[in-house]
């Protein structure tokens, strides 16, 4: 006899079909595009293309979702992956509305705030796109006007120094190894953690799981565990 | 082309409110405060204005060259701009603006489309079994209580590479030359690049957490309990505040 499917077994299921809907809506932008001009890809420009993007987006694609589909649950990684902008936005708002409802990762109730999370902060982006979209005219200068650059060239800094904040405080003594390594790496090996920083973050989760691990078992987060 | 990015907005749309809906009801029957549920969604939605319309600026970027359209779909579904603007410039591999045909742009959708679709697709063949077998563990009683700190550490670790980011962007920061809205490459396909090292980004990112430690003594020493949907929101603006008074002072 089958086993009865449960609740998460339907998380999974309905998420594969919104990402295999979402594939072939994504995939029908192209196809469409190609199907009113009448005009094919050029395949030698293509190949070399996608064979070099693949080869960055492979095991990149693969790493990201074993780091951050931990962070936003069943449902959220589904619709996370499909609507990117992971690093920067979807992963930081999923973590701090964790932080505010007070829920643990892996609890029933983080599926369903990491779950909302995402969904807000993807209709929140829908929509500034879209009426950025529409006033694009009027908007465009204001938006590109010199004095405002370095505003928006620094949103993310400016994200994790405020989040970071939030995160520090209440894992003090888990800071202390991943800071002081990543900025050792920024100091030591700039160019490459500037033009790497995707593999930054794996290698600074890695270092910083490593050590929680050895504080821990050394029992020095005993007080925080209870 | 507009007709597409309607219907590729409204496909994301309608998904993001199933799910929302779905989740929903779910904290019905897991007995969540209503409380609860809405601090969700506001705290999330007021955390993603700006870095929306940082990602929307991202489009304008990219319009030089692709228009508005298409970079519009694209940061929509699954992109992120260093990865568009890479994908661009691989595609493009040397078309300038003004030689650019339908076939290339064609071209283009298609290797910014397919190149990116690799870690959903590992999500819908992996994911299920890497959550029973791996994140179960780590979270159940099983690890001795470790899970409860896992996430956390990784979580810093990446807090923790953004802070090295900017820290190495004293030191150097080779940004790579945007023109029409591609990476501009020399005539040996490298990228060009120059290098624009800069103290603004970590004394943003020190603003942002300076005012985030105010809000969050306002929040519980002062019971200011409002700002708690928008400490985030609000240091953020402050610290962008900071990166354009910068700016003014000539320093970038």
């Amino acid at each position: 006899m089958a086993r009865e499917r449960t609740y998460v077994d339907n998380l999974h299921r309905t998420g594969r079909i919104f990402m295999i809907l979402g594939f072939a809506v994504m995939i029908s932008v192209p196809v469409t595009m190609w199907i009113v001009t009448g005009v094919a890809p050029d395949a030698a420009l293509f190949f070399p293309a996608f064979l070099t993007l693949s080869a960055l987006q492979l095991p990149g694609g693969i790493i990201e979702v074993i780091t951050y589909s931990p962070m936003l649950g069943t449902s959220a990684t589904y619709l996370a992956f499909i609507t990117g902008n992971l690093s920067n936005l979807k992963i930081p708002c999923a973590m701090n509305a964790r932080e505010l409802c007070g829920t643990a990762i892996g609890s029933p109730e983080n599926e369903v705030v990491a779950t909302l999370a995402v969904s807000a902060s993807t209709i929140t982006t829908t929509l500034v796109m879209t009426l950025g979209v529409i006033l694009l005219i009027p908007l465009t200068p204001l938006l590109e006007l010199p004095v405002l650059q370095p505003a928006f060239n620094w949103v993310v800094s400016a994200l994790f120094g405020a989040l970071g904040y939030k995160y520090f405080r209440n894992n003090p003594k888990l800071i202390a190894v991943p800071l002081v390594f990543m900025i050792a790496f920024g100091l030591l090996l700039p160019g490459f953690l500037v033009g790497n920083l995707a593999i930054a973050i794996v290698i600074g989760a890695i270092v910083s799981t490593i050590a929680a691990k050895v504080l821990f078992d050394r029992h020095f987060l005993d007080k925080e565990a209870q | 082309m507009y007709a597409l990015a309607a219907f590729v907005t409204l496909f994301i749309l309608g998904g993001s409110l199933f799910f929302a809906r779905n989740a929903y009801v779910q904290s019905k029957k897991l007995g969540m405060s209503k409380e609860l549920v809405k601090k969700a969604v506001v705290s999330s939605v007021s955390f993603s204005v700006l870095p929306s319309v940082g990602i929307f600026i991202g489009v304008i970027t990219m319009s030089g060259m692709l228009g508005i359209p298409l970079p519009w779909i694209r940061l929509s579904v699954v992109g992120a701009l260093h990865y568009e603007l890479m994908a661009a410039s691989v595609a493009a591999d040397g078309i300038t603006l003004a030689a650019m045909t339908t076939e290339n742009l064609v071209t283009i959708a298609f290797v910014m489309t397919l190149s990116i679709l690799w870690g959903g697709l590992f999500a819908i063949f992996f994911l299920k079994k890497y959550q029973t077998k791996v994140i179960s563990k780590a979270t159940g009683s099983g690890n001795k209580g470790f899970g409860k700190f896992l996430f956390d550490a990784v979580f810093i670790g990446m807090i923790s590479a953004y802070v090295g980011d900017a820290v190495a962007k004293i030191v150097k920061y080779d940004t790579r030359v945007v023109i029409d809205g591609a990476y501009a490459l020399d005539g040996m396909g490298n990228y060009i690049l120059e290098d624009h090292k800069t103290f603004v980004p970590i004394i943003v990112l020190l603003s942002a957490m300076a005012a985030m430690a105010f809000f969050d003594w306002l929040i519980r020493k002062k019971q200011v309990k409002w700002l708690e949907n928008f400490s985030l929101a609000l240091s953020m603006i402050f610290g962008m505040i900071v990166a354009v008074v910068l700016g003014i002072g000539g320093i970038y």
